[in-house]
């Protein structure tokens, strides 16, 4: 570790400057670092665990179910609302925690700041509630009934003329 | 830091009263949408009315100040508070309108959206005509395409409409994505992102002309989006005859003059070099090595020259006016060319004339919608015999929007020219004054078609309510008296081309 510290302090402030580098070029170094990264870590791995598949371990994890059809499937529409809410929410809370942080400091402003925040929010959110995006209508259970019509077989083909 | 937030606050009214009126705006609309689908047609309306009426009263009490707020991101500067009127103006205009656009009325689920988001479409223009920082620019740019693309398919019943708004959307998405890469450009090669920075970096020279070149190309993308500038016009036609009448006629106005006083602001500030001594008073010169005017002189040619000879071929009357809007586009480009506070007060006052006359073409085309459902030039077989005011109103427009005497548009061709000849830009005005003629034909098209064509057999005189005869009266009174009285508008056109901070 510590010699890896101590390249990686040789990298930026020797051997980078050495190199010119414009700030676009530190910027493309790091993507190259990436890269290499992601790759080193699959590559290393794939070079030091052992290789044993059985069609059990190669199946796709559903929580231990047995997976029943294909992951392609339409997915509710309400799932995107549900989501949008949900990120509208999600930043408010990484908006308050700072500034919960900060709060004695800044006293009646920040209040009222905040204040004006939420307010706005709320107002997104009762939007979404009166206009019923958040009711999940679920569709009528259709209960399989014993008295049932046998369909009928299928209309045979017509017989083709040579 | 607080204390500064604070001051910038009391120089930010017009914005937040529009933002606290879009909120307020929505709140009602969904109070009273809970109790019942046809209330609300009177409040919701009325408070988007009060909150633009508000907000314009803070622009107007702005006048005179110049000063940048919130660490320099906004400046309030007799140049943004100009813009800033015309918007506020032209979106009143736009409520009023929507109370008789039966395409408006019609989809009346959607009223409280339909008028919070022109609101919202209103403070976002606000935020582009006086940015003074590239991310600000690209925040308010964002904010007031998202919303446009909502309004423009806001008859989401009509297919037309929602092609409108995907087409918009992805028009605008690819804009907007090439502009911000030129801004990352532009701050990789500056080192800054309010404009100030950016030019005191560019006047010190020692940078790569190319990448600046390349940048500033892509930053015109984005600009040229906004005011349907020739290589990016492409979404103008489409959009313009699927949306409803009324955010069409908002478009061709205030989404223009916005993304014209973002991209006067943007060149003039960032890209003039201050060190050049021994010009000529009001004169500015462009950056050494980078002469970007000539770039937007040929944008400009390319702008105007397009949307007159396409124009010729519609025969939609909104698609028409789409063109011609383009080609406003390009006579307005040739004001920023010369690099004069000449050409800038000529574009400014084109601004205003061309607010009365296009709000006004777009009225007479939703007034006579309503009435025969049809927007085709063939429709309009006979209207100045079915109803004579709007057949002269049509007319009186028409003229101004070609530009001839006695009417507002001369005036606005009339400065953008002299100007041009003053600079010895002229090319660009036999340029201009060809196009001009060229319009002449298309415009009279329509003409004879109202007057010199017999009306359908079975077509009657169109009678208008009182209330729209009256609006078009509001437009058509300055059309003409703009032609005739100008010196306050010129007046006030020459004393806002100042900006914050350049000379």
């Amino acid at each position: 570790m510590v010699i890896s510290a101590q390249w990686s302090v040789a990298l930026f402030t020797t051997i980078i400057p050495l190199l010119m580098l414009t700030e676009f070029g530190k910027i493309l170094i790091f993507f190259i670092l990436g890269g290499v990264f992601v790759a080193g870590g699959l590559i290393a791995s794939w070079l030091l665990r052992p290789h044993r598949p059985y069609p059990g371990k190669l199946s796709t994890y559903e929580c231990g179910e047995e997976p029943i059809g294909t992951a392609w499937v339409r997915f509710n529409v309400r799932f995107y609302v549900i989501a949008l809410v949900f990120l509208i929410f999600d930043v408010e809370i990484v908006f308050l925690f700072p500034w919960a942080l900060v709060y004695r400091e800044l006293g009646l402003f920040a209040f009222i700041e905040m204040a004006v925040f939420l307010l706005i929010l709320w107002v997104g959110y009762a939007y979404v509630w009166v206009k019923g995006d958040l009711n999940w209508d679920k569709p009528a259970p259709q209960v399989p009934t014993l008295n049932f019509v046998a369909a009928k077989p299928p209309a045979r083909p017509e017989p083709v003329e040579a | 830091m607080i204390e500064q937030i604070l001051n910038s606050l009391s120089q930010f009214l017009p914005e937040v009263t529009l933002v606290a009126a879009f909120c307020l705006t929505l709140l009602i609309s969904l109070i009273l949408s809970s109790k019942g689908r046809n209330r609300g047609r009177v409040a919701v309306p009325s408070a988007a009315l009060l909150g633009v009426a508000v907000s314009l009263f803070f622009v107007l009490d702005q006048a005179g100040t110049s000063q940048s707020i919130f660490s320099g991101m906004v400046v309030v500067d007799p140049f943004s508070v100009f813009f800033k009127t015309v918007i506020a103006g032209s979106s009143i205009l736009i409520i009023f309108f929507s109370l008789f656009s039966s395409e408006v009325q019609n989809a009346e689920r959607y009223r409280g959206e339909y008028f919070s988001l022109l609101l919202a479409l209103t403070l976002g223009m606000y935020l582009m005509s006086a940015s003074a920082n590239l991310l600000m620019m690209i925040l308010a740019l964002e904010l007031t395409s998202l919303t446009s693309y909502v309004l423009a398919g806001y008859t989401k019943d009509a297919g037309d409409s929602s092609e409108a708004s995907l087409k918009y959307i992805i028009y605008g998405a690819l804009s907007s994505g090439l502009m911000l890469y030129g801004v990352s450009l532009l701050y990789g090669l500056t080192g800054a992102t309010d404009i100030y920075g950016v030019n005191k970096a560019l006047s010190g020279g020692e940078v790569d002309e190319v990448a600046l070149l390349i940048a500033s190309i892509l930053m015109i993308a984005g600009f040229g989006y906004k005011i349907s500038a020739v290589p990016f016009h492409f979404w103008t036609p489409d959009v313009y005859e699927g949306a409803p009448v009324t955010i069409t006629a908002f478009l061709s106005v205030a989404s223009k003059a916005a993304g014209f006083a973002m991209l006067i602001r943007f060149f003039k500030v960032s890209f003039i070099d201050s060190s050049v001594i021994g010009l000529p008073e009001g004169m500015w010169a462009s950056l050494q090595g980078f002469e970007w005017n000539k770039l937007l002189a040929i944008l400009s040619v390319l702008t105007m020259t397009l949307g007159n000879l396409v124009a010729i071929w519609q025969n939609n009357l909104k698609r028409l006016l789409a063109y011609s809007s383009i080609a406003h586009a390009g006579y307005m480009l040739m004001g920023v060319v010369v690099l004069s506070d000449k050409g800038l007060a000529a574009v400014l006052i084109y601004f205003v004339v061309y607010l009365f006359m296009n709000l006004g073409a777009f009225l007479v085309v939703m007034m006579v919608a309503n009435k025969t459902g049809s927007e085709d030039i063939d429709s309009y077989k006979g209207l100045g015999y079915r109803s004579p005011l709007v057949g002269v109103a049509m007319v009186i427009f028409f003229i101004s929007l070609t530009g001839l005497p006695p009417t507002a548009g001369f005036i606005g061709k009339l400065y953008l020219f002299v100007a041009l000849l003053d600079a010895q830009w002229v090319w660009l005005a036999v340029v201009g004054a060809l196009n001009s003629v060229v319009s002449l034909y298309y415009y009279v098209r329509v003409l004879r078609n109202m007057f010199l064509r017999d009306p359908e057999k079975d077509a009657g005189p169109l009678a208008f309510s009182m209330p729209q005869v009256v609006l078009l009266l509001v437009l058509l009174l300055p059309t003409v008296i703009l032609g005739l009285y100008f010196a306050p508008l010129v007046d006030w056109a020459n004393a806002s081309v100042l900006m914050f901070g350049v000379r």
